[in-house]
């Protein structure tokens, strides 16, 4: 008798410890483009129907996947009955309208489907010696069930069994009939999607309270509607071999520049991606590379802004399941604009945007500078604001870039966790970062009061900047002049500041100098850094060489100047 | 659109950007050194010379559509003469950027690295060089269209600020040193007019070829303004001899700025800006120094240049013992370098090519 077995029953074991791995071997690698689904290689859809219907069912593997729906039934035509089915995916389309305009029409008897005539059509009859010659036209099963049994406004004829899937997955409900080598991909999209709503993070005070969604063709009605123009063309484009994200390209095609229009679109064409789920993907698929992170295309969830750049020969682009258009290309002054400037008057913009402008400075600069000035430079400090500085570092044990590290990481981290943290103590997480730690930080003499000003207002200035993107660019590089001002003062800071600025004069976005109309100087005329009133807009910005430059008469008011 | 070609305005601003830089060292104290209260009659009549000569190498260039000097050069003396002046204007450039960078650095040090090795000061330079070499051509040439409007600004900001400053009666005697030391000793001063050099490689890199007179006449133009208003601070401001033998005349005029109690000393912030053009003027100058160096031999990759010339601008930078021999280069050597190269021999390699090419056409006729 084994009595070790026995006392080994009564004591608690540990399970060998769960060690899950995928094997990786060069061979697997290797094979990947060998191992591909060979139902993949078929195309076409065939006349028998039970070919199809196994085929449908390995492609979208029904075993497994619930929301995959099969109706098999038998319709009528002619009072002769049909096999057929109809293949959907639940929850992506409406089922009354699958109900009351496919299957009742095809299924219960009526007059259209019980409707006996002849099959065959004469088109004429001759008779020469005696014999009879009878031009026959055949009996269209495709044609008749399309144009008489089926009451619905989009039915697409498909020959090929991908085009089919394709739209079963946007939505669309597939019909196979028997003896037919077609199939039909009718529309009947039915999810539920996020209606029309305000901004939430380009809020404007003046100005239309729209934003896109996540639907792509509602945002391209969106655009439809404010532009109210034939000439507005929106391409579609599918990236992704996998996820066959809908893309559309969006251009005025008597102003945009066609070269663009066929860089952007050769562009979108060439990218060899399993999945596209994002514009933010997007985006950086499809810029030129620069070594900063500045970037090259805007990106705006408001239609009025999108259609505003459309209408000044830019190139749009919108993602389906996205709801941020791309606007390309973009210069260094549109990183600089709001939406809000164009319904000001033209002085309150121009101070605006200059504000802006100080900001993004502050932004970049700010701490960097504060390091240089108290490390090297303090003789441009005035003397009692100098004494007040020191008397409140005095007691600070740590060396400026240290104490400026600490604070800047502090409220990066602020930052983040008031984005991450439920909405309802957001705020809350924001105060108490700000106003606590600061407070805190200051009576533990960690840092000094000082400092507390220069990252709020650094921390301030980089909010005031419109575009997130940018914003977010020029507070990861002030951390870069924050360490070239502590290791040489004003030298270190002009030195990085030179080559950002050549980096930044590098860039081409879509062919268009980022830093235009500035360097290279280029005659704008009227779009460059300062807002004109509106009836000076004459033109369209030159760099994007719109192919109607001339955007409104020399005389706009003729109410006044006739 | 070329990327690599040149608007009328950046070639402007390039061929200002020298002489930004020289007045920043001590081009204003040397000017007055030779020629005293008539500096600025001298600039003028020293600018109308040279507002000649560019109208001169315009014509000559006319004939030449499409070359630079390095071109013209091998038409009148083949492929060696090519190489020839090819080398000679490398060696001008990296010695003039190796003696300015060397000054402005020993400038910077006295005033706030006291304690740091002029090494460490030059290097931040070199990197900033070498670093933006890997751009495209014109992109220093951007950079430039920003910062020269700026720091030309900060000159005007300069004459403004230490207008109280200012005893115009210093102008007097209005011929200072007599007519010959004005007008015959003082053609000197025209080596003030170094940006011209850039000339001479303009023409195939302009974007639009036929504005090559407008911005040869209006960069001298401007120049001699520009040149002007700085000697005019240092003038004004400082008694002869006095106390403009300080580190930098325009640094030292700088530091009588004041508006209230607050802003007192706003002299660093001129440094910054002036350290950014010396910045922008070695990023053109080793671009043009891996242009040449391309033509003459041919490469097609210019990137493994880009260290050893960032290396040669170093070790010629610190070749110098002291602050001393660094400013006696600049002062005593670079002067009669810019002259025998820039304007002599230049000017006689077009002068003998046109002529060439003019009994060439005579032979053919």
């Amino acid at each position: 008798m084994d009595f070790k077995k026995i006392l080994d029953s009564f004591t608690w074991k540990p399970q060998e410890a769960y060690d899950f791995s995928i094997a990786q071997t060069e061979e697997n690698n290797h094979n990947q483009e060998e191992n591909v689904n060979p139902l993949e290689n078929r195309k076409k859809i065939v006349s028998h129907l039970d070919v199809n219907l196994e085929y449908i069912k390995t492609r979208f593997n029904t075993f497994l996947n619930s929301d995959i729906i099969l109706r098999e039934f038998t319709l009528l035509v002619h009072n002769k009955p049909y096999k057929a089915f109809l293949l959907f995916i639940d929850g992506m389309v409406d089922s009354n309208l699958i109900n009351d305009f496919i299957l009742k029409p095809l299924m219960l008897r009526n007059s259209t489907n019980t409707f006996q005539t002849q099959k065959e059509k004469n088109i004429s009859q001759t008779i020469t010696n005696n014999v009879s010659l009878r031009k026959v036209k055949k009996f269209d099963l495709a044609q008749y069930i399309s144009s008489r049994l089926l009451p619905q406004n989009s039915i697409t004829e498909e020959k090929e069994m991908d085009a089919i899937i394709s739209g079963v997955n946007a939505g669309n409900c597939a019909l196979f009939i028997d003896t037919l080598e077609i199939a039909f991909d009718i529309e009947v999209k039915g999810f539920k999607q996020r209606s029309v709503d305000s901004p939430n993070n380009e809020i404007i005070i003046k100005g239309p309270q729209e934003a896109f969604v996540e639907n792509i063709r509602t945002n391209t009605s969106l655009l439809r509607r404010i532009t109210n123009n034939e000439q507005l063309i929106i391409e579609n484009i599918e990236i992704g071999k996998v996820t066959k994200t809908k893309c559309a390209l969006c251009y005025m095609e008597n102003i945009t520049n066609s070269d663009l229009v066929a860089e952007v679109k050769y562009r979108l064409n060439n990218l060899e991606i399993d999945s596209l789920l994002s514009s933010g993907q997007l985006e950086q698929l499809i810029i030129d590379d620069n070594q900063i992170g500045v970037p090259e295309i805007l990106s705006t969830e408001r239609p009025d802004k999108t259609a505003k750049h459309l209408l000044q020969g830019r190139v749009v682009v919108l993602v389906n399941g996205s709801p941020y258009s791309l606007i390309m290309p973009a210069t260094f002054i549109d990183f600089m604009s709001s939406p809000e400037d164009t319904n000001l008057k033209p002085y309150f913009a121009n101070f605006l945007r200059t504000l802006r402008f100080l900001a993004s400075i502050i932004t970049l600069l700010l701490p960097g500078f504060y390091v240089a000035v108290t490390s090297f430079h303090q003789e441009i400090l005035p003397t009692e604001l100098l004494y007040s500085i020191l008397s409140a570092r005095e007691t600070v044990p740590f060396p400026v870039i240290f104490e400026i590290f600490i604070m800047e990481v502090s409220f990066e981290l602020i930052r983040e966790a008031g984005l991450r943290v439920p909405s309802p103590i957001g705020p809350t997480i924001g105060i108490v970062g700000a106003l606590v730690l600061g407070q805190a930080a200051v009576s533990a003499n960690i840092v000094s009061p000082i400092l507390i000003i220069i990252i709020a207002l650094t921390g301030i200035a980089s909010f005031a900047i419109p575009d997130f993107s940018f914003g977010f660019h020029l507070r990861f590089f002030r951390f870069g002049f924050v360490l070239l001002g502590y290791i040489a003062g004003f030298l270190g800071i002009s030195i990085g500041l030179f080559v950002y600025l050549s980096i930044l004069c590098n860039i081409r976005s879509f062919g268009v100098p980022f830093m235009a109309p500035f360097a290279p100087a280029i005659n704008s005329k009227g779009n460059g850094y300062f807002i004109p009133p509106i009836w000076k807009q004459e033109y369209r910005a030159t760099y994007v060489a719109p192919k109607k430059e001339k955007a409104q008469d020399h005389i706009s008011m003729k109410w006044k100047y006739k | 659109m070329n990327h690599s070609r040149i608007g009328t305005l950046e070639a402007i601003c390039l061929i200002l950007s020298v002489i930004i830089i020289r007045t920043v060292l001590s081009l204003p104290k040397a000017i007055l050194a030779l020629t005293n209260s008539a500096s600025i009659i001298n600039l003028f009549y020293v600018g109308l010379l040279m507002l000649l000569l560019v109208y001169m190498i315009y014509r000559f260039f006319q004939k030449f559509p499409g070359m630079d000097i390095i071109d013209v050069s091998e038409v009148l003396g083949g492929n060696i003469l090519k190489k020839i002046v090819g080398f000679i204007f490398i060696f001008y450039f990296i010695v003039s950027s190796s003696i300015f960078l060397r000054n402005f650095c020993e400038c910077l040090r006295i005033v706030y690295y006291p304690s740091t090795s002029i090494l460490f000061v030059i290097l931040f330079f070199i990197i900033a060089l070498c670093a933006t070499n890997y751009l495209s051509f014109n992109a220093s040439l951007k950079a430039n269209l920003i910062i020269t409007p700026i720091a030309l600004g900060s000159i005007i900001f300069l004459f403004v600020a230490n207008f109280r400053h200012f005893s115009p009666q210093r102008i007097f005697p209005i011929l200072g040193n007599g007519i010959f030391e004005t007008f015959v000793t003082g053609l000197g001063n025209i080596s003030s007019f170094s940006g011209i050099v850039f000339l001479y490689f303009l023409p195939p890199l302009l974007k639009e070829p036929q504005k090559f007179k407008k911005v040869a006449i209006t960069s001298v133009v401007l120049s001699v303004i520009y040149l002007m208003i700085t000697v005019s601070i240092v003038l004004f401001i400082f008694p002869y001899f006095v106390k403009i033998d300080e580190v930098m005349p325009l640094y030292s005029a700088a530091t009588y700025i004041e508006f209230g109690s607050f802003f007192q000393r706003l002299e660093s912030v001129f440094l910054l800006i002036w350290m950014l053009v010396l910045a922008c003027y070695l990023g053109i100058i080793s671009k043009f120094v891996l242009l040449i160096f391309r033509k003459i031999t041919n490469v097609k990759d210019f990137k493994p240049t880009i260290y050893p010339v960032g290396l040669c601008i170093l070790a010629v930078s610190l070749f110098p013992k002291n602050y001393a021999m660094a400013k006696f280069y600049e002062t005593d050597i670079y002067p009669y370098l810019m002259i025998g190269i820039v304007c002599i021999m230049s000017f006689l390699i077009l002068l003998l090519a046109s002529f060439r090419r003019k009994r060439k056409v005579g032979d053919l006729d």
